[in-house]
Protein backbone atom coordinates (compact mmCIF):
# COMPACT_ATOMS: atom_id res chain seq x y z
CA UNK A 1 0.00 0.00 0.00
CA UNK A 2 2.61 2.67 1.09
CA UNK A 3 4.14 1.79 -2.26
CA UNK A 4 1.43 3.03 -4.12
CA UNK A 5 1.63 6.25 -2.57
CA UNK A 6 3.37 9.36 -4.33
CA UNK A 7 6.92 9.90 -3.06
CA UNK A 8 6.91 12.52 -0.14
CA UNK A 9 10.09 14.53 0.30
CA UNK A 10 12.02 12.26 3.85
CA UNK A 11 11.63 14.17 6.80
CA UNK A 12 15.19 14.19 8.60
CA UNK A 13 15.04 12.81 12.53
CA UNK A 14 14.20 15.51 14.03
CA UNK A 15 11.00 16.64 11.96
CA UNK A 16 10.00 12.99 12.18
CA UNK A 17 10.28 13.18 16.16
CA UNK A 18 8.05 15.96 15.87
CA UNK A 19 5.65 14.59 13.42
CA UNK A 20 5.04 11.13 15.68
CA UNK A 21 5.35 13.49 19.42
CA UNK A 22 1.79 15.41 17.53
CA UNK A 23 0.29 12.77 16.10
CA UNK A 24 0.89 10.72 19.70
CA UNK A 25 -0.03 13.56 21.38
CA UNK A 26 -3.63 13.85 19.67
CA UNK A 27 -3.92 9.96 19.91
CA UNK A 28 -3.39 9.89 23.75
CA UNK A 29 -6.45 12.91 24.42
CA UNK A 30 -8.52 11.12 21.82
CA UNK A 31 -8.00 7.80 24.34
CA UNK A 32 -8.21 9.92 27.37
CA UNK A 33 -11.28 11.60 26.66
CA UNK A 34 -13.68 8.65 25.48
CA UNK A 35 -13.08 8.15 21.27
CA UNK A 36 -13.20 4.61 20.07
CA UNK A 37 -9.94 2.55 18.87
CA UNK A 38 -10.77 2.79 15.25
CA UNK A 39 -10.98 6.92 15.17
CA UNK A 40 -7.91 7.04 17.36
CA UNK A 41 -6.17 4.57 14.99
CA UNK A 42 -7.52 6.88 11.47
CA UNK A 43 -7.25 10.55 13.40
CA UNK A 44 -3.08 9.27 14.30
CA UNK A 45 -2.52 8.01 11.09
CA UNK A 46 -4.16 11.04 8.94
CA UNK A 47 -2.04 13.14 11.42
CA UNK A 48 1.00 11.97 10.78
CA UNK A 49 0.55 11.38 7.08
CA UNK A 50 -0.76 14.33 6.51
CA UNK A 51 2.33 16.30 8.33
CA UNK A 52 4.66 14.60 6.23
CA UNK A 53 5.00 11.13 7.27
CA UNK A 54 4.79 8.30 4.92
CA UNK A 55 3.30 5.65 7.00
CA UNK A 56 1.99 5.72 10.23
CA UNK A 57 1.62 1.98 12.55
CA UNK A 58 -0.81 2.51 15.69
CA UNK A 59 -1.17 0.45 17.89
CA UNK A 60 -4.06 0.83 20.81
CA UNK A 61 -4.48 -0.56 24.00
CA UNK A 62 -7.37 0.13 27.00
CA UNK A 63 -4.03 2.40 28.79
CA UNK A 64 -1.27 3.29 26.20
CA UNK A 65 -1.03 4.13 22.18
CA UNK A 66 2.35 3.06 20.52
CA UNK A 67 2.92 4.64 17.41
CA UNK A 68 5.69 3.96 14.77
CA UNK A 69 6.12 6.87 12.31
CA UNK A 70 8.44 5.91 8.90
CA UNK A 71 9.79 8.60 6.35
CA UNK A 72 12.08 7.48 3.57
CA UNK A 73 14.68 5.27 5.17
CA UNK A 74 14.17 6.66 9.26
CA UNK A 75 11.45 5.42 11.02
CA UNK A 76 10.78 6.43 14.80
CA UNK A 77 8.70 4.05 17.46
CA UNK A 78 7.32 6.14 20.35
CA UNK A 79 4.52 4.54 23.31
CA UNK A 80 3.06 6.31 25.52
CA UNK A 81 0.66 5.59 28.85
CA UNK A 82 -2.67 7.00 28.61
CA UNK A 83 -5.02 7.41 31.96
CA UNK A 84 -8.57 7.87 31.14
CA UNK A 85 -9.34 10.96 32.62
CA UNK A 86 -13.48 11.40 32.15
CA UNK A 87 -15.34 12.00 28.72
CA UNK A 88 -14.98 15.69 26.96
CA UNK A 89 -16.51 15.41 23.69
CA UNK A 90 -15.18 18.87 22.89
CA UNK A 91 -11.65 17.96 22.83
CA UNK A 92 -12.96 14.73 20.68
CA UNK A 93 -14.92 16.96 18.20
CA UNK A 94 -11.48 19.95 18.38
CA UNK A 95 -9.38 17.21 17.13
CA UNK A 96 -11.56 15.56 14.80
CA UNK A 97 -11.30 19.32 13.00
CA UNK A 98 -7.79 20.15 13.44
CA UNK A 99 -7.02 16.72 11.74
CA UNK A 100 -9.40 17.91 8.86
CA UNK A 101 -7.24 21.20 8.63
CA UNK A 102 -4.08 18.84 8.21
CA UNK A 103 -5.18 16.70 5.22
CA UNK A 104 -6.02 19.42 3.12
CA UNK A 105 -2.79 21.26 4.40
CA UNK A 106 -4.25 24.36 6.28
CA UNK A 107 -1.83 23.10 9.17
CA UNK A 108 1.34 22.73 9.67
CA UNK A 109 3.54 21.34 12.59
CA UNK A 110 4.13 24.51 14.36
CA UNK A 111 0.51 25.27 13.90
CA UNK A 112 -0.45 21.30 15.07
CA UNK A 113 1.53 21.98 18.33
CA UNK A 114 -0.21 25.43 19.18
CA UNK A 115 -4.14 24.29 18.46
CA UNK A 116 -2.84 21.07 20.45
CA UNK A 117 -1.44 23.10 23.52
CA UNK A 118 -4.69 25.09 23.13
CA UNK A 119 -6.99 22.12 23.21
CA UNK A 120 -5.08 20.89 26.06
CA UNK A 121 -5.14 24.35 28.37
CA UNK A 122 -8.73 25.43 27.79
CA UNK A 123 -11.27 25.09 30.70
CA UNK A 124 -14.51 22.90 30.32
CA UNK A 125 -17.00 24.78 28.77
CA UNK A 126 -19.50 24.23 31.74
CA UNK A 127 -18.73 25.30 35.64
CA UNK A 128 -19.15 22.41 38.28
CA UNK A 129 -22.10 24.06 39.41
CA UNK A 130 -23.65 24.18 36.13
CA UNK A 131 -22.63 20.46 35.79
CA UNK A 132 -24.02 19.51 39.36
CA UNK A 133 -27.63 21.28 38.56
CA UNK A 134 -27.68 19.74 34.71
CA UNK A 135 -27.25 16.58 35.74
CA UNK A 136 -29.76 16.65 38.92
CA UNK A 137 -31.87 18.29 35.91
CA UNK A 138 -31.31 14.93 34.21
CA UNK A 139 -31.70 12.39 36.77
CA UNK A 140 -34.94 13.73 37.86
CA UNK A 141 -36.24 13.75 33.89
CA UNK A 142 -35.46 9.96 34.03
CA UNK A 143 -37.88 9.72 37.11
CA UNK A 144 -40.68 10.84 35.09
CA UNK A 145 -39.75 8.92 31.91
CA UNK A 146 -39.62 6.03 34.74
CA UNK A 147 -43.28 7.07 35.49
CA UNK A 148 -42.96 9.18 39.05
CA UNK A 149 -44.97 11.88 40.28
CA UNK A 150 -43.74 15.15 41.51
CA UNK A 151 -42.94 14.47 44.91
CA UNK A 152 -40.56 11.71 43.22
CA UNK A 153 -39.02 14.43 40.62
CA UNK A 154 -37.97 16.49 43.36
CA UNK A 155 -36.31 14.03 45.76
CA UNK A 156 -34.38 12.64 42.61
CA UNK A 157 -33.68 16.08 41.53
CA UNK A 158 -31.79 16.66 45.33
CA UNK A 159 -30.38 13.50 45.68
CA UNK A 160 -28.59 13.68 42.38
CA UNK A 161 -27.62 16.85 42.83
CA UNK A 162 -25.80 15.76 45.90
CA UNK A 163 -24.26 12.53 44.50
CA UNK A 164 -22.87 14.84 41.87
CA UNK A 165 -21.47 17.13 44.18
CA UNK A 166 -19.86 14.43 45.99
CA UNK A 167 -19.01 13.04 42.66
CA UNK A 168 -16.80 16.15 42.30
CA UNK A 169 -15.20 16.51 45.78
CA UNK A 170 -14.42 12.39 45.74
CA UNK A 171 -12.63 12.76 42.15
CA UNK A 172 -10.89 15.90 43.46
CA UNK A 173 -9.63 14.21 45.98
CA UNK A 174 -7.97 11.57 43.65
CA UNK A 175 -9.52 8.88 45.04
CA UNK A 176 -9.65 5.16 42.80
CA UNK A 177 -12.91 5.62 40.86
CA UNK A 178 -14.43 2.75 42.10
CA UNK A 179 -14.74 3.83 45.34
CA UNK A 180 -15.74 7.06 43.93
CA UNK A 181 -18.69 5.34 41.95
CA UNK A 182 -19.39 3.20 45.61
CA UNK A 183 -19.77 6.95 47.48
CA UNK A 184 -21.58 9.02 44.93
CA UNK A 185 -24.16 6.10 44.42
CA UNK A 186 -24.23 5.32 48.64
CA UNK A 187 -25.15 9.34 48.85
CA UNK A 188 -27.45 9.21 45.96
CA UNK A 189 -29.52 5.98 47.63
CA UNK A 190 -28.86 7.63 51.38
CA UNK A 191 -31.12 10.61 50.19
CA UNK A 192 -33.56 9.11 47.95
CA UNK A 193 -34.75 6.63 50.46
CA UNK A 194 -36.03 8.93 52.18
CA UNK A 195 -39.25 9.06 49.73
CA UNK A 196 -39.33 5.60 50.63
CA UNK A 197 -39.43 6.14 54.41
CA UNK A 198 -41.79 9.20 54.35
CA UNK A 199 -43.80 7.24 51.91
CA UNK A 200 -43.74 10.83 49.13
CA UNK A 201 -45.05 9.97 45.83
CA UNK A 202 -46.99 6.89 45.00
CA UNK A 203 -43.77 4.94 44.02
CA UNK A 204 -41.44 6.02 45.90
CA UNK A 205 -38.34 3.52 44.71
CA UNK A 206 -38.39 5.25 41.17
CA UNK A 207 -36.37 7.63 43.18
CA UNK A 208 -33.79 5.02 44.28
CA UNK A 209 -33.34 3.49 40.31
CA UNK A 210 -33.21 7.31 38.56
CA UNK A 211 -31.26 9.37 40.82
CA UNK A 212 -28.21 6.72 40.56
CA UNK A 213 -28.41 7.07 36.91
CA UNK A 214 -25.65 10.07 36.81
CA UNK A 215 -23.22 7.10 37.28
CA UNK A 216 -24.21 5.06 34.38
CA UNK A 217 -21.24 3.76 32.26
CA UNK A 218 -22.93 4.72 28.57
CA UNK A 219 -18.94 5.57 27.09
CA UNK A 220 -17.45 2.62 28.18
CA UNK A 221 -20.27 0.30 27.17
CA UNK A 222 -21.07 2.11 23.43
CA UNK A 223 -17.40 1.93 22.79
CA UNK A 224 -17.09 -1.33 24.24
CA UNK A 225 -19.86 -2.49 21.72
CA UNK A 226 -18.45 -0.13 18.80
CA UNK A 227 -14.78 -1.32 19.31
CA UNK A 228 -15.94 -5.44 19.55
CA UNK A 229 -17.75 -4.85 16.14
CA UNK A 230 -15.08 -2.74 14.52
CA UNK A 231 -12.53 -5.68 15.48
CA UNK A 232 -10.23 -3.92 18.28
CA UNK A 233 -11.74 -7.17 20.41
CA UNK A 234 -9.04 -6.44 23.20
CA UNK A 235 -10.15 -2.60 23.86
CA UNK A 236 -13.49 -3.59 23.49
CA UNK A 237 -13.08 -6.07 26.25
CA UNK A 238 -11.34 -4.26 28.48
CA UNK A 239 -14.22 -1.19 28.20
CA UNK A 240 -16.92 -3.89 28.68
CA UNK A 241 -15.40 -5.21 32.11
CA UNK A 242 -14.76 -2.07 33.34
CA UNK A 243 -18.07 -0.53 32.28
CA UNK A 244 -19.55 -3.47 34.38
CA UNK A 245 -17.23 -2.74 37.24
CA UNK A 246 -18.49 0.14 37.36
CA UNK A 247 -22.23 -0.60 37.41
CA UNK A 248 -21.37 -3.56 39.91
CA UNK A 249 -19.94 0.11 42.10
CA UNK A 250 -23.21 1.25 41.56
CA UNK A 251 -25.33 -1.98 42.68
CA UNK A 252 -22.72 -2.08 45.77
CA UNK A 253 -23.80 1.31 46.88
CA UNK A 254 -27.15 0.94 46.86
CA UNK A 255 -27.46 -1.82 49.04
CA UNK A 256 -25.34 -0.07 51.68
CA UNK A 257 -27.50 2.75 51.28
CA UNK A 258 -31.16 0.53 51.68
CA UNK A 259 -29.79 -1.57 54.13
CA UNK A 260 -28.63 1.24 56.30
CA UNK A 261 -31.66 3.57 55.70
CA UNK A 262 -33.72 0.01 56.49
CA UNK A 263 -36.14 -0.04 53.67
CA UNK A 264 -36.74 -2.81 51.06
CA UNK A 265 -36.36 -0.80 48.26
CA UNK A 266 -39.15 -2.49 46.64
CA UNK B 1 -52.30 6.67 21.16
CA UNK B 2 -52.12 9.30 23.85
CA UNK B 3 -50.28 12.37 21.76
CA UNK B 4 -49.63 14.70 25.17
CA UNK B 5 -48.33 11.53 26.91
CA UNK B 6 -45.61 11.01 23.45
CA UNK B 7 -44.95 15.03 24.05
CA UNK B 8 -44.06 14.63 27.32
CA UNK B 9 -41.86 11.63 26.78
CA UNK B 10 -39.97 13.43 24.10
CA UNK B 11 -39.63 16.70 26.48
CA UNK B 12 -38.26 14.48 29.47
CA UNK B 13 -35.69 12.37 27.51
CA UNK B 14 -34.61 16.20 25.58
CA UNK B 15 -33.66 17.33 29.72
CA UNK B 16 -32.25 14.23 30.24
CA UNK B 17 -29.68 13.94 27.20
CA UNK B 18 -29.40 17.58 27.84
CA UNK B 19 -27.61 16.51 31.24
CA UNK B 20 -25.51 14.02 29.95
CA UNK B 21 -24.35 16.53 27.52
CA UNK B 22 -23.10 18.67 30.00
CA UNK B 23 -21.11 16.16 32.10
CA UNK B 24 -19.60 14.67 28.88
CA UNK B 25 -18.69 18.58 27.73
CA UNK B 26 -20.28 18.72 24.39
CA UNK B 27 -19.45 21.83 22.40
CA UNK B 28 -22.51 23.85 23.36
CA UNK B 29 -23.50 24.56 20.11
CA UNK B 30 -24.12 21.19 19.53
CA UNK B 31 -26.12 20.85 22.19
CA UNK B 32 -29.32 20.94 20.25
CA UNK B 33 -28.15 17.74 18.39
CA UNK B 34 -28.18 15.17 21.15
CA UNK B 35 -31.55 16.43 22.70
CA UNK B 36 -33.32 15.75 19.53
CA UNK B 37 -31.76 12.18 18.83
CA UNK B 38 -32.68 11.20 22.26
CA UNK B 39 -36.36 13.01 22.13
CA UNK B 40 -37.23 11.61 18.84
CA UNK B 41 -35.34 7.83 19.80
CA UNK B 42 -37.38 7.62 23.56
CA UNK B 43 -40.71 9.06 21.57
CA UNK B 44 -40.29 6.42 19.29
CA UNK B 45 -39.51 3.80 21.99
CA UNK B 46 -42.41 4.92 23.74
CA UNK B 47 -44.88 4.94 20.94
CA UNK B 48 -43.81 0.86 19.62
CA UNK B 49 -44.21 -0.11 22.90
CA UNK B 50 -47.71 1.91 23.02
CA UNK B 51 -48.90 0.00 19.95
CA UNK B 52 -47.75 -3.33 21.14
CA UNK B 53 -43.85 -4.20 20.81
CA UNK B 54 -42.00 -5.80 23.37
CA UNK B 55 -39.05 -3.35 25.27
CA UNK B 56 -36.28 -4.95 23.24
CA UNK B 57 -37.29 -4.37 19.61
CA UNK B 58 -38.46 -1.49 20.75
CA UNK B 59 -35.59 -0.06 22.19
CA UNK B 60 -33.61 -1.14 19.20
CA UNK B 61 -35.80 0.23 16.61
CA UNK B 62 -35.43 3.57 19.11
CA UNK B 63 -31.57 3.55 18.61
CA UNK B 64 -31.51 3.39 15.17
CA UNK B 65 -33.84 6.40 15.12
CA UNK B 66 -30.74 7.62 17.24
CA UNK B 67 -28.28 6.29 15.20
CA UNK B 68 -29.21 7.45 11.67
CA UNK B 69 -29.87 11.09 13.22
CA UNK B 70 -26.44 11.15 15.08
CA UNK B 71 -25.19 10.88 11.28
CA UNK B 72 -27.26 13.13 9.85
CA UNK B 73 -25.89 15.82 12.41
CA UNK B 74 -22.70 14.62 12.42
CA UNK B 75 -22.67 15.82 8.89
CA UNK B 76 -24.09 19.54 9.46
CA UNK B 77 -22.12 20.30 11.83
CA UNK B 78 -18.89 18.16 10.10
CA UNK B 79 -18.31 16.76 13.80
CA UNK B 80 -17.91 13.20 14.67
CA UNK B 81 -21.76 11.62 15.16
CA UNK B 82 -21.01 9.94 18.74
CA UNK B 83 -20.73 13.35 19.87
CA UNK B 84 -24.53 13.47 19.42
CA UNK B 85 -25.93 9.45 20.03
CA UNK B 86 -23.86 9.14 23.32
CA UNK B 87 -25.34 11.34 25.49
CA UNK B 88 -29.01 10.05 23.65
CA UNK B 89 -28.14 6.58 23.82
CA UNK B 90 -28.00 6.96 27.47
CA UNK B 91 -31.86 7.53 28.09
CA UNK B 92 -32.36 4.49 26.16
CA UNK B 93 -30.80 2.46 29.79
CA UNK B 94 -33.00 0.11 31.54
CA UNK B 95 -32.33 1.73 34.67
CA UNK B 96 -35.83 0.78 36.66
CA UNK B 97 -35.03 -3.48 35.45
CA UNK B 98 -31.34 -3.25 36.06
CA UNK B 99 -32.27 -2.07 39.68
CA UNK B 100 -35.06 -4.36 40.02
CA UNK B 101 -33.12 -7.25 39.11
CA UNK B 102 -30.31 -6.35 41.51
CA UNK B 103 -32.72 -6.64 43.98
CA UNK B 104 -34.45 -9.48 43.10
CA UNK B 105 -31.23 -11.53 43.12
CA UNK B 106 -30.48 -9.98 46.59
CA UNK B 107 -33.39 -11.00 47.92
CA UNK B 108 -33.64 -14.72 46.24
CA UNK B 109 -29.81 -14.99 48.01
CA UNK B 110 -31.72 -13.93 51.29
CA UNK B 111 -34.68 -16.41 50.87
CA UNK B 112 -34.13 -20.07 52.65
CA UNK B 113 -37.81 -21.42 51.27
CA UNK B 114 -37.84 -22.45 47.91
CA UNK B 115 -41.29 -22.24 47.38
CA UNK B 116 -40.82 -18.30 47.97
CA UNK B 117 -37.05 -17.77 46.42
CA UNK B 118 -38.62 -19.60 43.00
CA UNK B 119 -40.90 -17.21 41.81
CA UNK B 120 -38.13 -14.27 42.88
CA UNK B 121 -35.82 -16.11 40.70
CA UNK B 122 -37.92 -15.88 37.75
CA UNK B 123 -38.36 -13.15 38.44
CA UNK B 124 -34.71 -11.69 38.64
CA UNK B 125 -33.63 -13.54 35.83
CA UNK B 126 -35.87 -11.96 33.59
CA UNK B 127 -35.33 -8.57 35.07
CA UNK B 128 -31.27 -9.06 34.43
CA UNK B 129 -32.09 -10.66 30.79
CA UNK B 130 -34.33 -7.57 29.98
CA UNK B 131 -31.68 -5.67 31.10
CA UNK B 132 -29.14 -7.44 28.90
CA UNK B 133 -31.13 -7.33 25.77
CA UNK B 134 -31.75 -3.67 26.22
CA UNK B 135 -28.02 -2.68 26.62
CA UNK B 136 -27.34 -4.91 23.76
CA UNK B 137 -30.26 -3.71 21.09
CA UNK B 138 -28.85 0.08 22.41
CA UNK B 139 -25.16 -0.64 21.54
CA UNK B 140 -26.20 -2.56 17.98
CA UNK B 141 -28.84 0.11 17.31
CA UNK B 142 -26.91 2.82 17.63
CA UNK B 143 -23.32 1.70 15.49
CA UNK B 144 -25.71 -0.20 12.59
CA UNK B 145 -26.34 2.97 11.05
CA UNK B 146 -22.43 3.99 11.10
CA UNK B 147 -21.84 0.23 9.86
CA UNK B 148 -23.99 1.17 6.66
CA UNK B 149 -22.98 4.81 5.64
CA UNK B 150 -19.64 5.17 6.92
CA UNK B 151 -17.51 2.80 4.90
CA UNK B 152 -14.78 4.22 3.62
CA UNK B 153 -11.40 2.60 2.81
CA UNK B 154 -9.95 1.81 5.81
CA UNK B 155 -6.66 4.39 5.89
CA UNK B 156 -4.88 2.34 8.63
Amino acid sequence: MSATLPKKPPLDKLALRDVIDLSLWAGQLLLQHGAESARIEETVHRLGTGLGADWMDILVSPNAIAVTTVSGEEFRTKIRRVVSIGVNMRAIEQINSMTQRVIVGELDRVAVRREIEQIVRQPRQYTRWASVVMVGLSCAAFSQLFGGDWPVFFTTLVASMLAMFVRQELIRRHFNPLLVVIGTSFVATIFASLASRFQWGEQPQIALASSVLLLVPGVALINSAEDLITGHLVVGIIRGISGGLISLGIAVGILMGIRLMGISGL
Amino acid sequence: MNLLLLFQDAFWSAVAALGFSVLFNVPRRMLAGGMICAAVGHAVRTFLMQAGLDIVPATLVGALMIGFLGIGFGRYWRAPSLIFTLSASVTLVPGVFAYRAMLGILQVSASTDPAVGGPLLVEATTNAIKTALILGAIGVGIIAPRLLFLREKPVV
